[in-house]
């Protein structure tokens, strides 16, 4: 049946290529969309894989609810009591209650490649007339090198050089922007409870994502100095061998601990739901190209069906099965669903080629890579080959066996012209 | 082996309308059968129940010892492969296949396109059609596209040709041709010829007439 399907496409080659078309750039759109996104995204992971702790443990920030100070004040044996206003409030300062503990268990975990204690806090920095509020990371600095990638995007000077303690701050470059400084000059840090120590800026870095690039590091006792809470630790950064046995890792510790234990996908829940939402607007898209694309099959079918009537009649006189029609207009709708595939995979290969080479600076996003990120993972081809060849064997199918159901002499009497 | 029709009658349509009404008649190998009458009368009707197109509403029909009734989809279709050729009045050619491959349609689904190509060639050199093999309908005149649909009725030497109104749309030149065509295929292979036609002249060249009127055999 296949060399009458044929004939019947080519005897109408501009229909023929409308059609094509429709599912080759459903395809091929597919794939770039899809390529672009998940190479993006991709890129995203990897940096918040690389650049941040996979695991974090922190002190558990524990509020006040409605009836928090109930058994306090009243012990148990009264019962319905009101507060007005009700009590509210963050019970305590979030640090790790015993940090030596987690210390000695981390470093004997085989899974736990390094870790670093870290205390975080928001100061004022200024230099002469310029002050910007900013985070200053208290950490150690040689096992915060082992932990994230942060001394691959030194600009200016050594992550190292924070070993040496003394009040110095390695900063980022947003930060170096707004502060107006260079390095070895002077930034005086504020803190909260209103001391004020100047900091000798030794190093400079720029990952090109904002957020991180307005942070600055320092020596961890300098900050516990300045906060004036010695020996006090907020969190502490895990690296581990295996990343994605992050979140079974955490959840395990979890189960005994008080402390605040997260993986890396779990503090970036948020950007994961991004990501959900961008799929969604993916698939609708493309499949709202497929499916204009599948009408005008399931369109053009109806029509060839409804012309080849009388081709239909003497085909069954012939000792044609009905099974043999409805092959010859599904395999119309197949020929053009494979050929607009195969070709709409190859455009959209070919295009994702040439955009990976596209330059791409000047953005934060752009200063990893210093070009556009495209994924190629096998499953975008096979996702975009199902999704073309479902749409357009469902739109082929109706017609198809619209034409089985004919029987010759009802053509006949009808006097099929 | 022969087509035997015993008590047929066929109803059509909502409110049923009766169109054949207890038909019975035997048709021999080899015979060439003209059914006349006038329009309306149910001789197009009877020559697709007794080819097996059509089923009757009532009554039998036995094609080569076999029951219409029983015989499955399969068979009927094998049987209208290889032993029925089928002539229409309007031709019924796939426009998009040349002359050469209309021809060779039965063939094709039995799988024997090469093996009757040389067949088909000849059929369509015989017609006088050798040298337009490779045209499309379109580019045939109408008794020249009766001709190739003649071919195709022959290509798997059936043993039944059905033939409804075949010269209708034809001049009287080309009447004549197509009716030689038919006798000679008749005379020379022994193929049975069933043919309908309004023409008594051409009826007249018929082995036996079957005068049909409102349904029935007179």
């Amino acid at each position: 049946m296949i060399f009458i399907a044929l004939k019947y496409m080519f005897a109408k080659p501009r229909q023929t290529i409308l059609t094509l078309l429709g599912i080759f750039f459903g395809t091929g759109a597919f794939i770039v969309l899809s390529g672009m996104m998940l190479g993006f995204r991709a890129y995203f992971v990897e940096q918040l894989i690389n650049n941040s702790a996979h695991i974090r443990i922190q002190g558990r920030e524990d509020f006040l609810t409605d009836h928090s100070l109930d058994s306090s004040f009243f012990g148990k044996s009264v019962q319905h009591i009101f507060w007005n206003p009700p009590p509210s409030g963050r019970k305590d300062r979030a640090i790790i209650e015993n940090p030596h503990n987690w210390y000695q268990r981390l470093a004997s975990d085989p899974r736990v490649t390094a870790f670093t204690p870290q205390l975080t806090i928001s100061m004022i920095l200024s230099n002469g007339n310029a002050s910007t509020p900013a985070t200053v990371t208290g950490c150690d600095p040689l096992r915060q090198l082992e932990v994230t990638t942060i001394g691959d995007y030194m600009k200016e000077g050594r992550f190292e050089d924070l070993g040496v303690g003394g009040n110095r701050l390695v900063i980022g470059s947003e930060l170096q922007k707004r502060l107006g400084i260079k390095i070895s000059q002077n930034v005086i840090v504020a803190s909260a409870g209103g001391l004020a120590i100047p900091f000798k800026v030794v190093g400079i870095f720029k990952t090109g994502q904002l957020i991180l690039d307005s942070m600055s590091f320092a020596n961890l006792m300098d900050i516990q100095m300045l906060n004036q809470t010695p020996n006090q630790v907020g969190e502490i950064a895990i690296k581990l061998h295996d990343h994605t046995q992050a979140k079974r890792i955490a959840n395990a510790w979890t189960l005994w601990s008080s402390e605040k234990i997260q993986s890396w996908d779990e503090i970036s829940a948020s950007l994961f739901n991004v990501f959900r939402v961008q799929d969604v607007i993916r698939y609708i898209s493309v499949g709202s190209i497929l499916i204009v694309a599948a009408f005008g099959i399931y369109n053009i079918l109806n029509i060839t069906v409804m012309q080849k009537r009388k081709d239909i009649a003497i085909l069954r006189s012939m000792g044609y099965r009905t099974r043999d029609i409805v092959t010859l207009f599904f395999l119309q709708g197949l020929i053009l669903a494979v050929t607009g595939m195969i070709t709409g995979l190859i455009a959209g290969y070919l295009v994702c080629r040439y955009l990976a080479t596209v330059p791409f600076g000047g953005s934060p996003l752009g200063e990893g890579t210093g070009h556009l990120t495209i994924s190629f993972a096998s499953k975008i081809y096979i996702h975009a080959a199902l999704l073309a060849m479902s749409s357009a064997i469902l739109a082929s199918v109706l017609p198809a066996q619209a034409a089985g159901k004919m029987t010759p002499i009802d053509i006949i009497r009808s006097g099929a012209e | 082996m022969s087509i035997t029709a015993k008590h047929v009658h066929k109803t059509i349509g909502k409110p049923p309308t009766r169109i054949l009404h207890d038909i019975s008649l035997e048709i021999k190998e080899g015979e060439f059968i003209s059914l006349t009458g006038r329009s309306g009368s149910g001789k197009s009707s009877l020559l697709y129940l007794l080819s097996g197109l059509d089923l009757p509403s009532s009554g039998s029909i036995v094609l080569d010892g076999h029951s219409l009734l029983t015989m499955s989809q399969h068979e009927l279709c094998r049987f209208h492969n290889e032993k029925v050729g089928f002539v229409f009045q309007f031709h019924y050619l796939v426009a998009e296949l040349n002359a050469l491959e209309n021809v060779l349609l039965p063939a094709r689904k039995a799988g024997q396109t090469l093996s009757r190509l040389p067949h088909a060639q000849s059929l369509l050199e015989q017609f006088d059609l050798g040298k337009k093999m490779n045209r499309l309908p379109r580019q045939l005149s109408g008794g020249e596209q009766q001709r190739v649909a003649i071919a195709r009725s022959l290509i798997m030497d059936p043993k039944y040709v059905f033939a409804d109104e075949p010269t209708g749309a034809l001049d009287t030149v080309n009447g004549e041709l197509v009716m030689s065509i038919f006798r000679e295929c008749n005379a020379k292979s022994g193929t049975t010829i069933i043919l309908v036609t309004h023409d008594p002249g051409f009826a007249s060249l018929a082995q036996r007439q079957i005068h049909m009127m409102d349904g029935k055999i007179t």
